[in-house]
């Protein structure tokens, strides 16, 4: 099929950038791909406006990442839980950080879903369901932003609950948990102060 | 241009720096990265993302992009090429492997793997609902692509396997 303009620019943006790397680092992909373990497990929403090395001020190869509608961590989802054992059990991340953001489409729809009478029905479509845990947590709160914060808790609680967390905290490691919100409006993160680690709140 | 055009599927992979696919448009592009860039049928997780992206944001384009020296992909191929027989898998990362062990008993070669993993959850993407509906709408331009990144030179590859529209093999 005719190679689209919007790909044609997609790759020779990314030809550009490599090219620029290479001139600013020589050497960097070819040391990048015997790389050294990450020590962050960056946990995000999928929204393009916040690109996870820039939120955490990581160079290349910094960060293991993760992101999904809503910056979501599901006790019975195996993405999730497949790329946290990973990076807690194989790779020995030190930190996980979860970071939500403001203007979120996920929390701004749940919000609006918790507003309405709930359906006698179950969820039948994936979105609906991936949503649902989201949606309970915003019938407890009015305002936008809180309900994004309550979000970045609830998902910390989870991560900590998970039984790679109590596996890696029983054998000593020392990997912590975090919550942090981006601010769309302003560039900066602010960390909400809910960090876990082996020793309970830190 | 919306900036908002491209969905992009890939490895979660601290190597494939987030920098080489942000760049690729002014404003970043809508992203999902799982473990070994997969697409299965049964998971909310990554059809959520689809069913936003496609319904919501009205993407044109969904990039799954595979890379090279792929740990996800290393892990099948030995797993499938075990000698003894493996256990029934046991915790989330065994299991999220399971599909991708599968492709990996028809390969010895890793890079041939990586490749037909791609080829695989391409598939898989053109095989949804909304994927099937959005082809249906005449007014809408909708391609799935499958791409590979090679760790060694940071560059993007199409592999050139794009769908735009449901196979004619298929009853529907």
């Amino acid at each position: 099929m005719p190679q689209d303009y919007i790909l044609a620019r997609l790759l020779s943006n990314n030809a550009q950038w490599a090219e620029d790397v290479d001139r600013a680092e020589p050497g960097f992909f070819a040391e990048t791909a015997k790389g050294q373990a990450p020590k962050v497990l960056y946990i995000g929403c999928a929204d393009s406006r916040v690109p996870e090395s820039v939120v955490t001020a990581s160079k290349p190869g910094d960060i293991f990442v993760h992101r999904n509608i809503a910056n979501q961590f599901h006790l019975n989802d195996d993405s999730a839980l497949s790329v946290l054992t990973y990076a807690v059990a194989h790779v020995g991340v030190q930190h996980v950080i979860l970071v939500g953001h403001t203007n979120c489409g996920g929390a701004a729809a749940c919000h609006a879903a918790a507003r309405k009478p709930p359906s006698a029905e179950p969820p039948a479509d994936p979105l609906t369901r991936w949503l649902a845990p989201l949606t309970e947590i915003a019938r407890e709160h009015e305002d936008l932003t809180d309900l994004v914060e309550a979000n970045v808790r609830a998902q910390v609680t989870n991560i900590a609950a998970a039984d790679v967390m109590a596996a890696a905290w029983a054998a000593g490691k020392d990997v912590q948990v975090h919550g942090w919100v981006y601010e769309l409006e302003t560039g900066r993160m602010r960390d909400l102060g809910v960090s876990v680690g082996k020793a309970g709140p830190v | 241009m919306s900036s908002r055009q491209v969905l992009y599927i890939g490895c979660s992979d601290w190597r494939v720096p987030e920098s080489a696919v942000s760049t690729m448009l002014p404003g970043g592009i809508f992203v999902h990265r799982n473990i070994a860039n997969q697409f299965h049928l049964d998971d909310d997780n990554a059809l959520s993302v689809l069913a936003y992206a496609v319904e919501h944001l009205k993407v044109s384009h969904i990039i799954v992009a595979g890379h090279t020296l792929c740990g996800g992909a290393e892990a099948a191929l030995a797993a499938a090429h075990a000698s003894c027989p493996p256990p029934p898998p046991s915790g989330p990362l065994a299991r999220w492997l399971v599909p991708l062990t599968e492709i990996a008993r028809e390969y010895e070669d890793l890079t041939e793997l990586i490749e037909a993993n791609v080829r695989a959850q391409v598939n898989n993407v053109a095989g949804t609902d909304v994927v099937r509906a959005a082809w249906a709408d005449n007014k809408r331009k909708l391609q799935v692509h499958g791409w590979i990144y090679d760790l060694g030179t940071g560059r993007f590859r199409d592999m050139g396997i794009s769908v735009d529209g449901p196979s004619k093999d298929d009853v529907l």
